[in-house]
């Protein structure tokens, strides 16, 4: 090192610690007020005030306004009746129609990187795949977006949303207000929507209806590519189009319907005294735990991949191809989830919504304290800090903060967070090893033990401090958990695990099964051993790299 | 046969913590039946389905 070298060292060593050694001026008080006045009573706004508000003059806007100063004032304020100009009434309907814009753009940029998880599922999944599936894994994660999305337009959204009734962030979603009815335990709960098919139906060709689609939309996709991960390898693709289809189009909605559509899951507090009913802020049940009790159902299925176990079921490990793909694809997850949690408020304006802070903060905390988790774990069991389950971590610490995100505190977050990166080991380890289910990525123990966790979290956890418009799932006050005094939250919450378990298990079971029954699931053992990018999709992903690796391999 | 057995098992769990909401008046009540129906469904799947499909499991082929 050259002295200029060493002496830029020392300088910026010294300046970094400086500021920690010498003392802090303390801020200046305040200065002593006197007793204020009682203050005067406020004159009430008129119409004659609004028309002498100051609007910048045609002559100043014409020379540029590079401090901003003059964009935005009164003269950009809609005015219903020129010949009155400015009124009360146009300043309210502005304030409103600000308020309704702003939720708009919250949710639909929120939308919009919950969308781009798909690329991260994509490269993650295709990189915990051996190469010779590249082209298959990739193009599954693909098309599951399409393939949903026409699932969820044509039936899945009115399913999820069709009585879900008014939505006050979105200015009204009024048009979606048909909810099914049965009359059990002597209570009217909700099974399904039935507005809103194609978006044209009854009314729900308009704009808040529109929000709502695209942000649900892409909440369903991301369930649905979780199944692909445990299915790798092995999936005939054309049951992958059919089994992702009956998916997009009911079991989600279903579910999703009775936790947040107005369903009987959401109702259990103001039906039956439980809490504030199952409270699942963005999805960690809704999403997914559905996602991972069917990726369960399809691993139990299509079975393990031909190597995965001995004659005597012992487990071999079976590698991805590229790691780098995998972190870099957990990274990109870790951004599109700062869309999946504080945009599940729906909004930016009122009603609460300035939790969004908080939210975002409890995502990213519990993010790392997962990652965290999973490599202690692994670095003391098996001395090295694994890449794969660190990044495993990481999501497992985001699956499982995804419903309590919005409720609960940031310490919570972090050991709900660490629970998570454990728990994900665990999981992985008994699928792999007591189970014999051949989990390719890890999906299952992802988002199907910590989506479960997830939602249990919340009944331990809420902290009653939440206020999202003064009640949650119609009743007053605050979701609050065990630890904080409600009991109650915790059953609501454990209702919607036996109905994740009993029920969604066994729906996605029986379509799978009958798909399996009719055209089969799984391809055959030539094309497994060959890889599925010629057999199944007729190019391979990678041709040149593929052909290297076996010529080495004959080496 | 078993796959049926199973499934059904599996769907009786979720029928047992529904059913708990009208059974038990209690919050300690209602948690004992929620949680015997999760313990039931999570015999159907790992204890009947699962070791069904592994008794005919390609590493059991040769």
């Amino acid at each position: 090192m050259t002295t200029t070298k060493r002496l830029l060292l020392v300088l910026t060593v010294v300046l970094c610690i400086a500021p920690l050694g010498f003392p802090q001026t303390p801020a200046a008080p305040a200065a002593a007020t006197p007793a204020a006045a009682p203050a005067p009573t406020p004159k009430p706004i008129t119409d004659a005030d609004l028309a002498n508000a100051p609007v910048p003059s045609a002559d100043g806007r014409a020379k540029g306004d590079p401090d901003g100063s003059l964009t935005g004032t009164a003269s950009d304020v809609t005015v219903s009746d020129p010949k009155k100009g400015l009124t009360i009434g146009d300043l309210a309907n502005q304030v409103g129609q600000n308020k309704i814009a702003i939720n708009f753009v919250w949710t639909l940029v929120t939308g919009f990187l919950v969308m781009f998880m798909q690329a991260g599922f994509a490269i993650v999944e295709t990189g915990l795949c051996r190469a010779k599936n590249a082209n298959h894994t990739m193009m599954m994660n693909f098309m599951v977006y399409g393939v949903g999305m026409l699932a969820y337009w044509l039936i899945g959204f009115a399913i999820q949303e069709g009585g879900v009734g008014a939505v006050a962030n979105l200015g009204g979603t009024a048009p979606l207000s048909a909810e099914q009815m049965i009359h059990v335990f002597g209570k009217d709960v909700g099974i399904w929507g039935k507005n809103g098919f194609l978006l044209m139906h009854h009314g729900t060709y308009d704009v808040s209806v529109m929000v709502m689609f695209l942000f649900q939309m892409v909440f369903m996709d991301t369930a649905l590519t979780i199944v692909t991960g445990t299915a790798a390898e092995r999936w005939k693709y054309a049951a992958f189009v059919v089994s992702s289809f009956l998916m997009g189009a009911f079991t989600y909605p279903l579910f999703a319907n009775w936790a947040w559509g107005g369903g009987w899951l959401a109702t259990l507090g103001a039906n039956f005294g439980l809490g504030h009913g199952y409270s699942d802020f963005a999805g960690s049940g809704v999403v997914h735990a559905v996602g991972g009790m069917t990726a369960l159902a399809m691993g139990i299925i299509v079975g393990p991949r031909i190597g995965k176990y001995t004659r005597d079921g012992k487990p071999n490990a079976i590698p991805g191809h590229d790691i780098v793909l995998v972190l870099l694809g957990c990274f990109i997850l870790a951004f599109g989830w700062f869309g999946f949690n504080p945009g599940s408020t729906l909004g930016a304006s009122a009603n609460g919504n300035l939790r969004i802070s908080s939210v975002a903060v409890n995502t990213m905390l519990a993010g790392m304290a997962g990652s965290f988790g999973a490599m202690l774990y692994m670095w003391i069991r098996y001395r090295k800090p694994d890449a794969s389950m660190t990044g495993n971590g990481l999501l497992a610490g985001l699956v499982a903060i995804t419903a309590p995100s919005g409720f609960v505190n940031p310490v919570a977050a972090v050991i709900i967070g660490v629970i998570a990166g454990v728990l994900v080991c665990l999981s992985v380890e008994f699928i792999d090893r007591v189970l014999k289910v051949d989990d390719p990525v890890g999906a299952i123990s992802v988002h199907g033990a910590n989506g479960l966790w997830g939602v249990i979290s919340v009944g331990l956890y809420a902290d009653g401090t939440s206020n999202y418009g003064g009640s949650w799932n119609g009743v007053a006050g605050s979701v609050t958990g065990l630890f904080y005094g409600d009991a109650g939250q915790l059953v609501a919450q454990l209702v919607g695990v036996a109905t994740l378990i009993g029920f969604v298990f066994s729906l996605s079971f029986i379509f799978n099964a009958l798909i399996d029954w009719f055209v089969g699931q799984r391809v055959s053992a030539k094309a497994e051993l060959e890889g599925l990018d010629i057999p199944e999709m007729g190019a391979l992903g990678y041709p040149e790299f593929v052909i290297h690796a076996e010529a080495a391999s004959v080496e | 046969m078993i796959i049926l057995i199973g499934l059904l098992v599996t769907l009786l769990g979720f029928v047992i913590s529904v059913l708990s909401l009208t059974l038990a008046s209690s919050v300690g009540g209602r948690l004992v039946l929620v949680l015997l129906g999760i313990a039931v469904s999570l015999f159907g799947i790992m204890g009947l389905l699962n070791k069904h499909y592994l008794k005919n499991a390609i590493w059991k082929k040769g």
